[in-house]
């Protein structure tokens, strides 16, 4: 194949017999002295994926930074896993400009070296994820090019109480190195937006800059975020530090912008929330509803946020709906739920929950300032589980953006034996009188039903019942009797009305005795279809060059590879605006989008559009959509695109062993710069490679920097037959076949010596 | 008794055994000189050819050069033994229209490169005529490279590159050749021979 044949055949195995000999011996001592100890929990390759993000507002000056957080790289090719709060711009935090920084050598503060944009924010969660996209200077970047440090995400599922944790992020406002603080998980707090874990406690003060970095298993995978949101600017407990003289007056003072950097984390936002995010930015998906909102929506959204209607409830059931309302609670107690209503709440609003035990702070029960994951109206709850509730009296507090909104107050160790509503179901009655229906979402109707369970009860006990349709109280709707049914079991009561009830969110409460028993939310949307509601019809997918194309194209399952865009499109019937519906999407089988939002279409219509569209068309997949209320299904359709199947990403183990090392001149004993290494992959041999140089035939590779020093670009896989090739210009190259590595090596640091020649 | 042997004395010339011996000798050197020669640019100058029948593309790369064909290019070689920047050789065939001219591409790449290059700066175009007596459009720039690898401490390299066009049949071919500055006068004479070679 050589077209000018040489007067002789370089022949690298065999020029290099000795240098083969050498590197192995060296590889073997080398790579085993240093790593005698197992390392599952690589705190250095947490570092090194550890970044410091800086916003800022570009003027015509200097950039004015405005915020500062810390972040993870999730991928090699520069996806970094942070909050929402310092990245997407906000009241708060007004900038214009992300400034990766990251510390280049151990101990050292953070260097800025990128700028990133945002590819996939969830306010809510306080969640984004952005990306590497230029050098510091204003550059694009190849990102396909880039060989990060990245982390792993577990499932945080498996987080159980009093593991050990370690969190790690940057403390200083850039002036710091990145530091780890080791802890433990004392707890969990649940809302509606996740469950009962929708955030993980621990005991540990975190300094807030370090919100949006990562928190770690004893496996060194991610976990979690430690999260706090900072109040605004405006209220007196926001802590933001003065950094610049930002309006130019030669000062910098109190009149100059600051940098709000939050108080002290103890809530560490799950990473199974941030999976969907993962999903869709590395895929490159992105989602657009195209179908317009109605303009109420709009005129509601500068009411000021409030809480309201602040009670208890010892557990929640499926539909997150209080079991019964309780005052106290009997010693032993481990699980309780702080209910209450909220109206004009924004994803940016900031709330906390303070709560004092017999007078004193306890912030295991409490929650630090985080961002609002719930709608603009309706009912929330925050609540503690699996953890023993001390005997004493609880101060809950509730605060918005820092100022104290409402509180309440519980006894717990003291239960007295009180007659009791709990457990309201709600459904269409049958003949025998019967309920039936899916319990919280029913259809639009002349009568519904609700039952439910009572304990305790004397027959001259007051009590009363009232329906509440969107917040406000259904004229004629209130009962109010003399108790007569009985010490225990289950009652029925209706809500009826002849011209028939109107779609929409309702609401009854049970008291007894003028005091709130048992409460829940029922939703009434869609046509009637046997016990059940039909709201969403006619879902499927299609695809059109135009939205407008779209409403009338035919329905398609099978897209052909690299589609541009997919139109997911349905019907909808009897759905008041201002409902809560959720959406989600997967690939797969795996989340890559759920957003539950407030209706605002027109109450019935045809052809809602969601628009799926993907950085580089559509990747192949079998995709699905999904349409809920209440966590209820209502509307699905699915479709595949190309093979039905997403291509496997080589890149995406973080797990492997990371290999670095010096190449030096074996007279000299410097390092010698820009010498290539190269890791053959286990189907070829170094000789194969040496023959034709083939860059398929690579694995990773690597070149030396001024001083020698390599980091091969991507983890070896454990016991798998590697060549490693080194060359420079000058010297005689090194070939060795069958380098293998086990997790007990990580990380292999190698010294070489090549021989001039 | 003595006995005095008669020969004819020493004349200075050579006997013809001695000048042919002579004349091989200077043979044989210069033999060896061309042999040598020959060896060392066969060494430096040997060349594998490439081929990909789908984009109509044949030439003969550098020997012992990586050849990567999996990038958004036909295929790219870089010479990966040199100590800072890899000299590098790319073909890559862009599809163009039938209004475009050589000059509306140059400045695309020029936009595009001013993006992703640090000081990048280009040279006024020129037209170059190929061995094979096609006319190019060919460019001259140079831009700083800096090791993109965050925690390698490398100084950054003054690059010098020179792309050529050659437009025909609704799609653009484009050659480029980058390497270290002050390597360029030394390694441009492979990138001459690539072209001479390089069939589409």
């Amino acid at each position: 194949m050589i077209r000018h044949t040489p007067f002789f055949r370089l022949s690298w195995p065999t020029l290099n017999f000795k240098a083969v000999l050498c590197a192995l011996f060296l590889l073997i001592i080398v790579g085993t002295a240093a790593a005698q100890q197992p390392q599952p929990f690589d705190l250095a390759q947490i570092e090194r994926a550890t970044v410091f993000i800086m916003q800022a507002r570009q003027t015509a000056g200097a950039p004015v930074i405005t915020c500062v957080g810390s972040g993870t790289l999730v991928t090699r090719n520069g996806l970094i896993l942070t909050n929402a709060h310092h990245t997407v711009p906000n009241e708060n935090c007004p900038g214009d400009l992300l400034i990766v920084s990251l510390s280049v050598r151990p101990g050292e503060a953070p260097t800025p070296l990128f700028q990133a944009e945002i590819v996939q924010a969830d306010p809510g969660l306080d969640l984004a994820l952005i990306r590497i996209s230029r050098q510091n200077d204003g550059r694009l970047i190849d990102t396909s090019a880039l060989a990060l440090p990245f982390v792993e995400i577990a499932d945080s599922d498996t987080v159980q109480l009093d593991n050990t944790i370690t969190v790690v992020g940057y403390p200083g406002i850039g002036n710091e190195p990145v530091t780890a603080q080791r802890g433990t998980v004392v707890g969990f707090t649940a809302e509606p937006s996740g469950g009962n874990r929708s955030w993980i406690k621990t005991e540990l003060a975190i300094p807030g800059v370090m919100s949006g970095g990562g928190v770690y298993n004893q496996e060194g995978q991610l976990i979690g975020i430690p999260t706090t949101a900072p109040a605004a600017r405006t209220t007196g407990e926001s802590n933001c530090l003065i950094l610049q003289d930002t309006n130019s007056d030669g000062q910098a003072n109190t009149n100059d912008a600051c940098v709000p950097v939050g108080g002290v984390i103890n809530a560490l936002r799950p990473s199974n929330f941030a999976s969907a995010l993962l999903r869709a930015a590395s895929l490159g998906l992105n989602l657009d509803f195209l179908t317009a909102p109605l303009s109420t929506a709009a005129a509601q959204a500068n009411a000021a946020p409030t809480f309201e209607r602040l009670f208890f409830a010892p557990a929640v059931n499926e539909a997150g709906m209080p079991t019964a309302t309780v005052r106290s609670m009997p010693s032993g107690s481990t699980s309780l739920y702080l209910f209450f209503d909220y109206s004009g709440m924004t994803p940016e609003t900031v709330y906390e929950v303070r709560v004092a035990i017999d007078g004193v702070l306890n912030p295991t029960f409490g929650l630090s300032p985080v961002r609002w994951s719930g709608g603009r109206s309706g009912s929330w709850y925050v609540g503690t589980t699996e953890q023993p509730l001390p005997n004493g009296v609880y101060d809950f507090t509730l605060y918005i953006d820092g100022v104290v909104s409402e509180n309440a107050r519980l006894l717990v160790g003291q239960a007295e034996p009180a007659p009791s509503f709990s457990d309201i179901v709600f459904g269409v009655e049958d003949v025998l009188g019967n309920i039936a229906g899916n319990g919280f979402v029913l259809p639009v109707a002349a009568t519904v039903s609700a039952r439910f369970i009572y304990r305790n009860m004397t027959d001259t006990t007051n009590w009363a019942a009232i329906w509440f349709r969107e917040g406000a109280e259904i004229p004629g709707s209130r009962v109010e009797e003399i108790w007569s049914f009985g010490t225990e079991g289950t009652r029925t009561i209706r809500i009826q009305s002849p011209s028939g009830l109107l779609p929409g969110t309702y609401r009854l409460d049970l008291y007894i005795d003028s005091r709130l028993a048992a409460t829940s939310n029922l939703t009434l949307a869609g046509a009637q279809d046997g016990r059940f509601a039909r709201i969403f019809n006619d879902s499927h997918f299609t695809t059109a060059s135009s939205p407008e194309e779209a409403q009338t194209a035919a329905a398609i399952s099978s897209f052909t590879a690299g589609t541009a865009a997919l139109y997911a499109v349905f019907d909808w019937e009897l759905l008041a605006p201002g409902t809560l519906w959720t959406v989600s999407w997967y690939v797969d089988d795996e989340l890559f989008f759920e957003q539950t939002i407030p209706w605002s279409a027109a109450e019935s219509g045809q052809n809602f559009l969601m628009r799926l569209t993907g950085r580089e068309g559509i990747p192949d997949g079998t995709y699905r959509f999904e349409l809920k209320l209440n966590n209820l299904l209502f509307g699905a359709a699915s479709a595949r695109v190309g093979i039905g199947q997403l291509p496997i990403d080589r890149f995406a183990a973080a797990e492997g062993v990371l290999m670095r090392g010096q190449i030096m001149d074996a007279l000299t004993g410097t390092g010698i710069p820009g010498a290539s290494v190269f890791i053959v992959s286990e189907d070829f041999s170094a000789a194969d490679f040496t023959s034709l140089w083939l860059q398929e035939q690579l694995f990773a590779s690597a070149v030396t920097d001024s001083a020698g020093f390599f980091e091969i670009d991507r983890l070896l896989a454990v016991e798998v037959p590697y060549s490693i090739v080194i060359v420079a210009d000058g010297y005689l190259p090194i070939t060795a076949d069958g380098l293998e590595v086990t997790l007990d090596d990580h990380p292999i640091d190698i010294q070489l010596y090549l021989t001039r020649g | 008794m003595t006995i005095i042997e008669v020969g004819r004395a020493e004349t200075g010339e050579l006997s013809p055994r001695q000048r042919w011996s002579h004349y091989f000798a200077i043979l044989y050197g210069l033999s060896m000189i061309i042999i040598g020669i020959n060896l060392r640019d066969s060494v430096l100058y040997a060349t594998i050819p490439y081929e990909n029948a789908r984009a109509g593309i044949r030439g003969f790369y550098p020997q012992n050069w990586l050849l990567d064909t999996q990038g958004d290019y036909v295929f790219r070689v870089r010479d990966m033994a040199q100590p800072d920047f890899k000299t590098t050789i790319q073909v890559q065939i862009i599809p163009v229209s039938a209004a475009s001219t050589a000059r509306n591409l140059l400045d695309s790449l020029a936009l595009t490169r001013a993006q992703i290059y640090a000081a990048y700066r280009q040279f006024p175009p020129r037209e170059l005529i190929l061995p094979d007596e096609t006319i190019a459009s060919a460019v001259d720039y140079s831009f700083v490279y800096i090791e993109p690898a965050p925690f390698l401490e490398t100084l950054p390299v003054v690059v010098a590159g020179q792309d050529v066009i050659i437009l025909q049949r609704g799609q653009a071919v484009v050659v480029s050749f980058q390497v270290s500055a002050e390597r360029y006068d030394q390694t441009y004479p492979i990138f001459q021979t690539f072209l001479a070679d390089l069939e589409f």
